[in-house]
């Protein structure tokens, strides 16, 4: 696999679909994304990406973790150890300033892209 | 923060806490999965259905840890510290190879590190003072070679006043001052400088104040004299008494007021001496009594002179001042019309040279041996690294198949090289490691043999480590590492190691290009050896012819005792029968067979000439000596004519002289010389009473000068210091306590009598001879050593490799005298090609040892040659047992092994 740019096809599965792999730079953007809104643990950005892409887009567990270790380890996250909603001891990560400004740079990567993709596709 | 450095900053970290995170993250994956159970729980499932769902949703825990781990993990590290453990434990296994790696190098890192000490503290380091790269060395010079000589009083207060583009100008000259103890009179260690000294420095004083111009009038400042003493002299002298300041002391019998101490962190503006006292030159008169060096005029040279630029004044305007002031100086120096129209038409000018590591005598003596020596030990590390990597190369021509047995389970190339370079760099760092431990003991024995012991002339070079010092050991320890690393690099480019594991040592093919390289390695070692024991046979030879030199005397058993008789009340007549008296009572000391007096002892770089003419108008320069009756006969010189002194040649009985073979032959070619006369420049007639055989009296390495002799009671000089020549049966040490005895019964104000043995005197006066050839031997003998280990070792590797081949060969009826041969003439060609190539070297780069060599050519055929057998015989005996070995092989053995 050259340069790891693609994921695995399991990374992301869209649910209901059967179309194949998304970039990888994708799941970590969508994890920026989710904890732009505020600290939280690794569960909590599941569910989110899940819920807000209409069920559509479902993290898996085994490409999640890594993902949010890679960014911390880069400096993008910043992990504390917190009490969750149900009073429990989990991991909160949260977004620094390095994580904001590559969130910013992944969006409108992520926009030029898209659009991109969309003349492509559009054009008869 | 770069997300990279964090990256590695987060690995790196991750290392001292692997537990912590491992049950983190544990913790973080059961959250996980507890609230994936919960949720399915709410969407209906049963409890059992729900964890199970969640379990299988999830996986198996441990392959998310592992996952997790290997983004933490510093996989670089941790490999690293792997093959750092292993090449340990590898080089542990053969405690011989790494013992001798490990020492050769430690040898040659240890002489390159302590002689750069030595170069660094005598020609780098700068004077330990503010902004020392303004200060300059003030120069003279004759039609634009600079003049060796030291400055004039005149000359020095004509420039002390230049401040258009100097701070300050200043001047000082090294001095023995006899200071008053409890005991009589001691001589100390000291400097007289001048007002502008101490500023020009920029020195916070420890204690009190420095010397300033107002001290150096005439006559002193209006309280008297003062002085400046050392932080050691006061911790030793006046016990490191709070109130020194304003206490007295007596120097040449007159009293000198102490206005400072000097911390010890600065010494002067010459790095090599330690003064105790110093004080101002316009003090001389008293000091130096009974010369007046001050009042000497253009007469006395005895100032060195330096000064501090003003900030921002380059070197070029400074000459261009000195230039312009030149010819005004010389005109107003009051010297003779004659000599300053004669240096006029030498263009004589004054000049400034950089000074920012102060000015010592012995840089000028010692600069060209230190670079030699230098050059040496570089040849020798250089011989220590070539010898290692070829012994690695060896080496790891017997592991091939160990490393392809890795490779083929699954190691990398690279990886495998990382391992071997581990292990190369491994010895470098311990073995540098060593040599650098070791460095600061040979930089004291070397500066010890440099120094020539405690003489007059000994200096004190501070070896101390400093950047320049650290900087240069690592640049070594680089050097050495890469060279040495080179092994490695070299296996690696060495052909598909995969190939070797099919063919194991069966593998036969001669890779041309496999066998050159470690055969370069040995050859250039070769070659580099001969040219060190070359270097060395020909220091040898010179040292020895040296001191075969007649030096037309016998120094053996005779020593010198040196009386200060310069501050005592005596003069004249009744001086002289204090001479006779100790005559009469050193020669009742124990052993004592003759006894005499000598004003110059010969080949102590001092010296006393004067320029003579016969009657027939024959005008000689000769070098000339007072000398006690019995003198010729205590050095064993021999009397050719005439007669020799006797005590009743006194001032009043007509002046006599007594020449060498030399000057007689000079004045008069013809005819009888005893009892004709020569007359000096005040046209004083001498009458010569004998001649007697030439006597090295300057230099060993020059023929003897024309000489001539006058009795002591005739010296010119007012109270005269003559020194004892003591010819003496057995040991000489209980002359010291008699001596001091005795001057203390019949001088009591005179310090102790200084004893120094004639042999001491003619060893320093070659001892940069001496130490050249030392160490050029210790180095040879080094570089044959390290040579014949790495013939030796490289041999048998190969032999050990081959033993397989070796036994069929046996086994197929081949002469062991064959086998052998076939061994032992691998190395020979070695040997063969590196002694030529060696020899070409050699000869082109012994010239530069000429200036060092006596009477010995640098292209000598016998010396050469000599040097060639030495280490063709130690290279074959090193050759000889793996080939005797080799042919020792039991075949069956060999085969069977495999």
């Amino acid at each position: 696999m050259p340069g790891g740019l693609f994921s695995s096809p399991k990374m992301i599965r869209e649910e209901n679909t059967d179309s194949g792999s998304l970039l990888q730079g994708t799941l970590e953007m969508l994890v920026l994304k989710a904890l732009a809104r505020g600290p939280q643990h690794g569960y909590a950005v599941a569910e989110w990406i899940h819920q807000v892409s209409h069920q559509l887009l479902k993290v898996e567990e085994g490409a999640l973790y890594p993902a949010l270790h890679r960014l911390e380890l880069r400096g993008f996250l910043k992990a504390e150890w917190g009490v969750s909603e149900n009073n429990r001891r989990a991991k909160f990560y949260r977004l620094t300033a390095e994580g904001t400004k590559r969130l910013d740079s992944e969006s409108q990567r992520w926009a030029r892209l898209s659009a991109a993709v969309a003349f492509v596709m559009q054009s008869s | 923060m770069l997300p990279a450095i964090s990256a590695f900053l987060g690995r790196f970290s991750s290392l001292f806490r692997k537990r912590r995170m491992e049950s983190e993250m544990s913790e973080e994956l059961a959250f996980h999965r507890d609230r994936l159970r919960e949720k399915y729980l709410q969407e209906g499932m049963s409890a059992s259905e729900a964890e199970r769902a969640a379990r299988v949703r999830f996986g198996d825990a441990q392959r998310w840890r592992e996952r997790l781990r290997e983004i933490w993990s510093f996989r670089l590290l941790e490999e690293l510290m792997r093959d750092v453990r292993f090449s340990l434990r590898l080089l542990w296994k053969s405690p011989g190879f790494t013992a001798v790696a490990m020492a050769t190098l430690a040898l040659g890192v240890s002489a390159n590190t302590a002689v750069f000490a030595l170069i660094d503290s005598l020609l780098l380091r700068p004077l330990p003072i503010p902004a020392a790269h303004e200060m300059v060395v003030l120069t003279m010079l004759e039609d634009g070679s600079r003049s060796p000589t030291s400055f004039c009083t005149p000359f020095f207060r004509s420039l002390e006043g230049q401040s258009d583009v100097f701070q300050n100008v200043f001047a000082f000259v090294n001095d023995t001052l006899q200071v008053r103890a409890d005991s009589g009179n001691v001589n100390v260690h000291g400097v007289m400088v001048s007002g502008q000294y101490f500023a020009a420095m920029q020195v916070k004083p420890l204690l009190g104040r420095y010397l300033t111009p107002a001290d150096d009038k005439e006559g002193g400042s209006p309280s008297g004299f003062a002085i400046v003493i050392s932080e050691q002299f006061w911790k030793n002298w006046f016990d490191g008494a709070p109130d020194v300041v304003g206490r007295k002391l007596t120097i040449a019998n007159v009293p000198f007021t102490v206005v400072g101490v000097i911390p010890k962190s600065f010494m002067g503006a010459d790095p090599t001496q330690q003064p105790q006292i110093y004080a101002p030159i316009s003090a001389d008169p008293i000091i130096d009594a009974p010369r007046d060096h001050l009042h000497g005029g253009t007469h006395a040279w005895w100032l060195t002179a330096m000064a501090r630029l003003k900030p921002g004044i380059e070197l070029d305007k400074a000459n261009a001042a000195l230039q312009s002031v030149s010819a005004s100086v010389l005109h107003e120096s009051g010297g003779e019309p004659e000599w300053i129209k004669d240096e006029e038409m030498h263009h004589f000018r004054f000049g400034a040279e950089s000074g920012s590591n102060g000015f010592a005598y012995v840089r000028s003596v010692f600069r060209k041996p230190l670079l030699t020596m230098f050059a040496m030990c570089g040849g020798l590390l250089l011989l220590a690294c070539l010898n290692l990597a070829s012994l690695l190369l060896a080496r790891g021509a017997v592991r091939e198949r160990e490393l392809a047995t890795r490779r083929a389970l699954g190691a990398t190339r690279a990886r495998l090289v990382r391992q071997l370079m581990i292990e190369s760099l491994l010895l470098a760092g311990l073995g540098t490691g060593l040599g650098v431990a070791f460095a600061p003991m040979v930089s004291h024995a070397l500066s010890a043999l440099l120094s020539g012991g405690n003489g007059p002339d000994s200096m004190v070079l501070d070896a101390s480590a400093d950047w320049r010092l650290y900087s240069f050991a690592a640049s070594v320890a680089l050097i050495a590492s890469v060279l040495i690393g080179l092994v490695p690099a070299l296996r690696a480019t060495d052909g598909d190691l995969n190939e070797q594991i099919k063919n194991g040592q069966h593998a036969q093919q001669k890779h041309a290009r496999a066998k050159l390289i470690p055969r370069l390695l040995m050859i250039s070692q070769v070659a580099l050896a001969l040219i060190l024991v070359s270097g060395a046979a020909l220091l040898a030879t010179s040292l020895v012819r040296l001191y075969r030199t007649g030096l037309g005397f016998d120094p053996h058993g005779v020593v010198n005792i040196a009386f200060s008789m310069d501050k005592q009340q005596l003069d004249g007549d009744p001086l002289i029968e204090i001479y006779r008296q100790i005559e009469e009572g050193l020669k009742t000391a124990p052993g004592v067979k003759e006894v005499s007096f000598q004003s110059i002892v010969p080949l102590s770089h001092r010296n006393w000439n004067g320029t003579y003419t016969t009657p027939g108008g024959t005008r000689q320069l000769i070098w000339l000596n007072s000398v006690g009756p019995e003198y010729f006969h205590t050095m064993r010189i021999p009397v050719e004519q005439g007669r020799t002194f006797t005590w009743n040649d006194t001032k009043t009985s007509g002046m006599k002289i007594i020449l060498n073979r030399s000057a007689a032959k000079r004045f008069f070619p013809t005819g009888d010389v005893v009892g004709r006369q020569i007359l000096d420049r005040d046209k004083t007639v001498y009458e010569v009473v004998a001649v007697v055989g030439d006597v090295k009296y300057r230099d060993v390495r020059g023929p003897a000068t024309p000489a001539g002799y006058v009795p002591i009671q005739q010296d010119p000089q007012k109270k005269p210091s003559f020194n004892a020549v003591v010819r003496v049966d057995g040991p000489w040490a209980p002359l010291v306590p008699f001596s001091r005895e005795l001057a203390a019964r019949l001088a009591p104000s005179i310090p102790a009598p200084v004893i120094r043995p004639m042999d001491d005197v003619v060893d320093t006066s070659i001892s940069t001879e001496r130490m050249m050839a030392l160490l050029g031997l210790f180095f040879a003998g080094c570089s044959l050593l390290v040579t014949a280990i790495g013939l030796y070792g490289t041999l048998s590797y190969t032999t050990a490799r081959r033993a397989n081949e070796i036994g069929i060969r046996i086994a197929l009826g081949a002469q062991r005298l064959r086998v052998t041969m076939m061994v032992f003439r691998e190395n020979a060609v070695v040997v063969a090609i590196g002694t030529g190539s060696g020899l070409a070297v050699a000869v082109a780069l012994s010239t530069m040892l000429t200036s060092f060599l006596y009477e010995t050519s640098t292209r000598d055929p016998w010396i050469l040659m000599a040097a060639t057998l030495t280490l063709v015989g130690v290279a074959s005996a090193a050759s000889i047992l793996p080939a005797l070995r080799a042919s020792w092989i039991d075949p069956m053995q060999a085969i069977r092994s495999e």
